[in-house]
């Protein structure tokens, strides 16, 4: 119920009730107690105006006029208007309508006022002189009809008082509605936009000056809300894409530093181990020399001289990765015809059921490059490409092409910047890696094959040639879908610079 | 015969060195160190000197600059074992045996040849540099 008093209509209708409670009660009285006077006093005048013609009947009798006939005179004054009550005293006797019934005669009590002595009869009395004697005229007239009317009358004020509330209170609900429901329209509209659905607009068709005029602050509040929202959301996007750029830079550049340090540690240990390779390798031909070619000593130590042949070529691998490798030959060439070479060496070097997929560019912008380090690393990404690919199922692409980076890819890898790139790229539609490995898979030994098939610098090796030519290189791959390398190699003859 | 100067630190490079040589019948000293190798330079002097890049004392690069400034006409080769090389082994901030080379040639070695390399490499590089000189 309180709820109800709380709102526009229920103010309004209790307003207006109370309103009512204060005034109709005392318009009311009033024009009851107006009506009230109005009818009594009519009453009286016309009941005195009867008595009057009635005395001027009897002033005009003759003296010897007989009882008989004074009854017939008072039998017509009962029986107009509203009598209830004729007498005359004459000379102390009273004579009375023969209409009248007996007991009333005796009733006679003289009224000054309408409805005087509780006997619903109004009397009166007025003097004779017409008759022999002096004589008093005493008529009485009923007053119920006029109570009767009162009653009728205060009704039909009752009945018109309460359609004329009933009246108002209609037309303040309507009125009320016609404000109220455009409040509520922005309200369902207010609720719909605080739970997201900020794009609905606030206009109510309401003609109502106060209203359509808070619609329209509200709208505009709204639209500013709105600006401001998207500008935070897009704020908060964008620092999200800074954060994870930036943690991703940071990773990167973790990853850089482990490297290069493995690259430091590995070379210095190939630093030493040449060293003593170095005597050997003099010492065995020394031998071999002094050795028949038959004996069976010199059997062994040929055995020895390829070991020292291999160690040999595990340290220059090593020496790649760590990029302390001996100056190769850079040139600034078309790659095309390089990768198309490397292609072909691959081809023999795999097994002819493996589905090797080429797609080069012959028009790409030359790089400058050590073709024989760019065709290593083919060989590498597709030896390493094989490797993941089990029972030789699924295939092998090889692209190159050429891309423009954009800013925004430049500043998500710290060895790219903005410009034109050749990239290479090697797919495999293999084992894939889980990123745990991806992390990985660049460190010198660090190999997911069995002991023995594989050194594990295959790939080493390629990022030593990737850094050295100033690229980068990207790895997508995704368990048991494949892995893809992506080579970035600077178009704008950057290459080789010495770090 | 010409005369040649091995400088290293490492005794088994210098026997073998020594006995490859000789075998080609050159004739051969051989020092330790820096110093030392300048030191025989000063009392038998030498048509080439090979001197590994970096050993104690005065590291190769120096032993190079001091004997080219010194005897002209002296053929100089720097060896290296490649990797990285610094008094620390292993430091981050090590120096790159491809600069170490580069300043080589800077302070006048007239060859540079890495580690390990066979008894052709070396007598193919010995001979063209006495040829030209």
């Amino acid at each position: 119920m309180a709820r109800h008093l709380n709102t526009i209509p229920g103010r309004l209708v209790l307003m207006l009730l109370l309103i009512h409670a204060l005034l109709m009660p005392p318009l009311f009285y009033v024009i009851s107690s107006t009506v009230e006077r109005t009818m009594k006093d009519s009453f009286i005048d016309n009941v005195r105006n009867f008595a009057q013609v009635f005395v001027d009947r009897f002033d005009r009798l003759e003296a010897d006029v007989t009882e008989q006939r004074i009854i017939e005179l008072l039998d017509s004054a009962m029986l107009s208007g509203q009598g209830s009550y004729a007498a005359i005293e004459v000379g102390g006797r009273t004579v009375g309508s023969s209409l009248m019934n007996v007991q009333d005669a005796g009733l006679f009590r003289e009224d000054f006022a309408f409805g005087e002595h509780d006997d619903d009869v109004y009397y009166l009395s007025l003097p004779v002189s017409g008759l022999a004697e002096p004589a008093v005229l005493k008529l009485g007239y009923d007053e119920s009809p006029i109570h009767e009317d009162l009653v009728a009358v205060r009704l039909t004020l009752i009945y018109v008082l309460s359609a004329y509330l009933l009246l108002t209170l209609v037309v303040a609900g309507f009125m009320s509605a016609t404000i109220v429901s455009p409040l509520r329209w922005l309200q369902t509209v207010s609720r719909a936009i605080s739970s997201g659905d900020v794009d609905r607009e606030l206009k109510p068709d309401s003609r109502l000056e106060e209203i359509s005029a808070l619609a329209d602050d509200l709208e505009r509040m709204r639209r500013n809300l709105v600006g401001i929202n998207a500008r935070l959301k897009e704020e908060i996007a964008e620092r999200a894409q800074a954060e994870a750029d930036r943690r991703q830079l940071e990773e990167q550049a973790h990853h850089h530093e482990r490297l290069r340090s493995l690259g430091t540690l590995a070379g210095g240990v190939a630093h030493e181990f040449n060293n003593v390779l170095q005597p050997m390798v003099l010492y065995l031909e020394l031998a071999l020399e002094d050795l028949p070619a038959d004996s069976p000593i010199a059997e062994n130590l040929l055995r020895v001289q390829e070991l020292a042949r291999r160690a040999k070529g595990l340290s220059q691998q090593i020496l790649t990765f760590s990029r302390h490798d001996s100056d190769p030959r850079f040139v600034t060439e078309n790659l095309a015809p390089i990768a198309e070479e490397a292609v072909t060496m691959i081809r023999a070097l795999l097994p002819a059921t493996v589905d090797l997929r080429i797609d080069i560019n012959p028009d790409c912008s030359p790089v400058k490059c050590a073709p024989e380090q760019i065709q290593q690393l083919l060989v590498n990404l597709c030896n390493n490409a094989h490797q993941a690919l089990s029972d030789d199922a699924g295939y092998i692409s090889v692209s190159l092409g050429e891309v423009q980076v954009s800013d925004q890819l430049a500043s998500r890898h710290s060895q790219l910047d903005a410009g034109q790139y050749v990239l290479l790229e090697v797919q495999d539609t293999g084992m894939g890696m889980d990123p745990a490995t991806q992390e990985r898979i660049f460190e010198p030994f660090f190999t997911t094959h069995e002991v023995g098939k594989g050194t594990g610098l295959g790939l080493s090796v390629v990022h030593g040639i990737v850094e050295r030519h100033d690229g980068e290189i990207t790895v997508e791959s995704k368990p048991g879908k494949g892995t893809r390398f992506n080579i970035f190699l600077p178009c704008d003859g950057r290459g080789e610079q010495s770090r | 015969m010409a005369r040649i100067l091995i400088i290293d630190d490492e005794e088994d490079v210098r026997i073998a060195l020594k006995q490859v040589l000789e075998r080609a019948g050159y004739e051969v000293s051989v020092a330790a160190d820096g110093p030392e190798g300048l030191d025989l330079m000063k009392e038998e002097g030498a048509d080439l000197v090979i001197t590994d890049v970096i050993m104690p004392g005065i590291d190769g690069i120096a032993a190079a600059k001091k004997i080219r400034d010194m005897y002209r006409d002296t053929r100089i080769i720097v060896m290296s074992g490649g990797g990285m090389i610094a008094p620390a082994p292993y430091e981050p901030d090590a120096i790159s045996t491809r600069s170490y080379l580069a300043s080589a040639s800077r302070a006048g070695a007239d060859r540079t040849i890495t580690k390990p390399f066979d008894r052709h490499e070396l007598l193919q590089v010995v001979q063209k540099l006495l040829e030209e000189s």
